[in-house]
């Protein structure tokens, strides 16, 4: 099984610490919620973690299923990311056939395999022809999860994976990554700025803020008990029918 | 794709002519034959007549017309290719390399290309002076402006998720260049091609007219050379350089036809506008309820077209004085296309077709152009999606401010000015200090407070806020809600909260309509619909968004 593990990672952009020390495991069948509002460094871990970006200093240790150290090169058959924005992600110029065959070619994979991975995000296979447009956001961004799960990636990085859908079907796309996470013991890194289903869809949520992590732990307890004054602010933050009608919260 | 008639007319014109140059030369017999006859007129024989040496002018012109197409051609790829390899490698590589390469380009750019082209050619032995050496000369001196046009293309393609998406799979460099960028470029590599072979035609002919073209070819512009030397002018044997001259013009601007309609198909803000019919005005308008500020009955938007879309459907809503009422609706539903035609600010092919706006006693919908100039922000103002984006980047949030103060109480004096704007600043809680600020010193949040000071600065009745904190953070968009709440207490004035984001309507309204494929399928106090939703779309939203303190149950499994 896959492990990736974040030590001491740490970014700086011309002296400003974007990401401060960080360090975590993402490990096979759980899911690891990196909640913070934006600018706290979110995305530059999952960019860091994508090798889209260099560390600063820190290292990301991936062990491969025989416990030992995957090599750089064999690195990107293991960690994948999925992009927040889905109509950004996907090349408007390509067939879905194109952004499945082509990881699959270039981890030594048939592009036969492209019907499978569109039954595994639950699309039918005559998509594959189509063409980012002529889809919708959920189904593009299924798509953006196929792409991810081609080179047989273990480890997910989701930075986003739901904010820019429409709010009926993120529960959708949120329930499929759950189920994948699951049945094929995926390690998903999930990045979000919902606390909500943050704490609905994970194992152990890292509260970011200024690039620190300020706190960590079980969702029930990170954000139902804070004790972090930042936590507690973002938790406040969050629009929350639940106070107003069913507490006799302030109208 | 409908088909623009600038396109069909320039394909048209510009395929007679590169036929007119493949066959041309098959058909017309030999240009170099030189016969007694001497300078003829058009006629019998010869079509267009024979030159001062007797040789026949359309055979000439069809030669000659095949050696410009060539060069053109020649020019347009090696151009092409020049400016590709400066412009995308350079953008793409970054650093140092698109330092280097930009700088290049730049250099090549300001050297003055036609100067330097005759001093080129004039140096050039003229029995080497082969078209190919032409076509190199005009190539290098005429890449540059579009190795600038496809870096600024491909600095913007470069970031873009898919980009980082490839590289992620594992792409190697040439490939996320060659198969991910230079797709998305196509229509602007198309449209500097173009551009390459209409200047190197014309640059072509001024130098071959000069005496300096290609030894070893005709082309239009030694024809003209010719005909020039041959005195045709004093002559009056127009048949020699009208056609050669013909040819280039209607070559050029028929290019020229193509590359608007490439440009036109990149960019559907240049297609035809569709004309504007009047909107229907409410016939008899029922008087609106005491207490309401905007009544909208019975509205109805279509979007005219082939396939008309009907995006607003026989919408009807209450606004009360002092009341927040929420619109939700996913994207697609109608919702912006609503809030614009309450405002009058649809633009066509949108057109509402029936029902009314009526605002206090007021038929928005009748409103001649200067009375709805003047009900539009004084009455009623509106916060758009991405509004802290619509300030103008060059000018300090003051001068936006008294602006329109300027248009709108052209009675107040300078001083009363600044002190207004300083205290709507102060209402939405930013320090007046900032009035003197760009809007790029601001963070997003404050810009957009600023654009809710400009909302507020005439004290209009009813605010229309579409998605007004969508593109903020959540800390954000707390104090932003926080402000809204606030000022409509103290204010009392009422407002139309669009947003997809249900949660935050269900906390903040006091009344919700709930809108869907351009209805309003359900419409009730924020307190009924969250505890009993009547409407299955309703529940359905309910339904997708977990609660940060309420029990998860089946919702993610």
């Amino acid at each position: 099984m896959t492990t990736l593990e974040v030590r001491d990672l740490t970014k700086t952009f011309r002296g400003f610490r974007a990401v401060d020390d960080v360090s975590f495991t993402l490990s096979p069948g759980r899911t690891v919620a990196l909640v913070g509002a934006s600018g706290s460094g979110k995305s530059t871990i999952a960019r860091m973690i994508a090798r889209l970006v260099k560390p600063t200093s820190g290292e990301i240790v991936l062990t491969g299923p025989d416990g030992t150290a995957v090599p750089r090169r064999r690195y990107r058959d293991h960690v994948q990311m999925i992009f927040q924005d889905p109509f950004a992600s996907l090349n408007p110029f390509h067939t879905v056939e194109h952004h499945l065959a082509r990881p699959l070619r270039l981890h030594g994979k048939s592009p036969a395999e492209v019907p499978h991975l569109l039954e595994r995000v639950t699309l039918p296979p005559e998509i594959a022809r189509r063409r980012p447009h002529e889809l919708s956001g959920g189904q593009r961004q299924r798509v953006a999860i196929a792409r991810a799960l081609a080179p047989g990636a273990k480890v997910i990085i989701a930075d986003e994976p739901v904010s820019m859908l429409d709010v009926s079907i993120r529960l959708g796309v949120l329930k499929l990554l759950a189920r994948l996470q699951r049945e094929e013991g995926l390690a998903v890194l999930y990045i979000t700025h919902d606390l909500a289903t943050a704490r609905h869809f994970s194992d152990e949520v890292l509260v970011l803020h200024q690039g620190r992590i300020v706190e960590r732990g079980p969702g029930d307890d990170v954000l139902l008990r804070p004790a972090d004054p930042y936590t507690r602010l973002l938790a406040a933050a969050a629009p929350n029918p639940e106070t107003r009608f069913r507490q006799g919260g302030p109208s | 794709m409908t088909r623009s008639p600038k396109l069909v007319t320039g394909l048209a014109l510009a395929g007679v002519i590169v036929l007119f140059g493949l066959l041309g030369p098959l058909l017309t017999g030999d240009p170099a034959t030189i016969r007694d006859s001497g300078l003829t007129p058009p006629g019998g024989e010869h079509l267009l007549g024979t030159t001062l040496t007797g040789q026949d002018v359309l055979a000439q012109l069809a030669h000659a017309t095949r050696g410009s197409l060539w060069l053109g051609l020649l020019v347009g790829v090696l151009a092409t290719v020049l400016s590709g390899v400066f412009g995308i490698v350079g953008a793409y590589a970054g650093g140092a390399v698109d330092e280097v390469f930009s700088l290049f380009s730049n250099v090549v750019l300001v050297i003055p290309g036609l100067p330097l082209v005759i001093v080129v050619a004039g140096f050039v032995p003229a029995d080497q002076r082969g078209t190919s050496t032409i076509a190199l000369v005009l190539a290098i001196t005429g890449w540059a402006a579009a190795a600038r046009v496809l870096r600024a293309q491909t600095l913007s393609l470069r970031n873009r998720d898919y980009v980082a998406a490839a590289r992620v799979s594992g792409e190697k460099t040439w490939r996320v260049i060659g198969v991910e960028i230079l797709p998305n470029l196509l229509p602007v590599i198309a449209s500097q091609f173009v551009f390459a072979v209409v200047l190197a035609i014309l640059s072509e002919a001024g130098l071959s007219f000069l005496g300096l073209g290609a030894a070893d070819s005709s082309t239009l512009g030694t024809m003209l050379y010719y005909a020039q030397n041959g005195f045709a002018l004093q002559r009056e044997a127009w048949w020699w350089f009208v056609p050669p001259g013909l040819v280039i013009a209607v070559f050029g601007g028929a290019l020229s036809l193509i590359n608007f309609s490439i440009d036109e198909i990149v960019n559907p803000a240049l297609r035809d506008r569709v004309r504007r019919d009047g909107d229907v005005v409410a016939s008899d308008p029922a008087p609106p309820e005491p207490d309401a500020v905007l009544t909208v009955r019975n509205l109805n938007v279509v979007y005219r077209g082939d396939t008309p879309v009907h995006a607003v459907k026989d919408v009807s809503l209450t606004l009360r004085r002092g009341e927040i009422l929420g619109l939700a609706g996913e994207s697609g539903c109608g919702k912006t296309t609503l809030a614009y035609a309450v405002n009058r600010l649809h633009r066509p092919p949108a057109e509402v077709t029936s029902g009314s706006v009526m605002f206090g006693d007021v038929d928005v919908l009748a409103l001649e152009a200067e009375e709805l100039r003047r009900f539009r922000w004084v009455k009623l103002s509106m916060v758009f999606q991405g509004a802290m984006n619509s300030l103008n980047p060059v000018t300090t949030v003051r001068a936006q401010l008294k602006d329109v103060l300027t248009t709108h109480r052209p009675e107040m004096s300078s001083a009363q000015r600044e002190e207004r704007c300083a205290e709507v600043l102060r209402l939405v809680g930013v320090d007046p200090a900032r009035l003197g600020a760009y809007p790029h010193e601001l963070s997003g949040g404050m810009r957009q407070r600023v654009m809710i000071a400009m909302a507020l600065l005439l004290e209009p009745r009813v605010m229309i806020m579409d998605e007004p904190t969508t593109a903020l953070d959540v800390l954000v968009q707390r104090e932003i809600l926080d402000e809204i709440k606030r000022l409509r207490d103290e204010l009392g004035f009422a407002v139309l909260f669009i947003t997809h984001d249900l949660p935050l309507l269900l906390e903040l309204s006091d009344r919700i309509a709930v809108m869907r494929d351009g209805e309003v399928v359900e419409h009730a106090t924020a307190e009924d619909l969250y505890l009993r939703p009547h409407h299955p779309y309703t529940r359905e939203l309910l339904a997708s968004f977990p609660s940060l303190t309420g029990e998860a149950g089946a919702l993610t499994r």
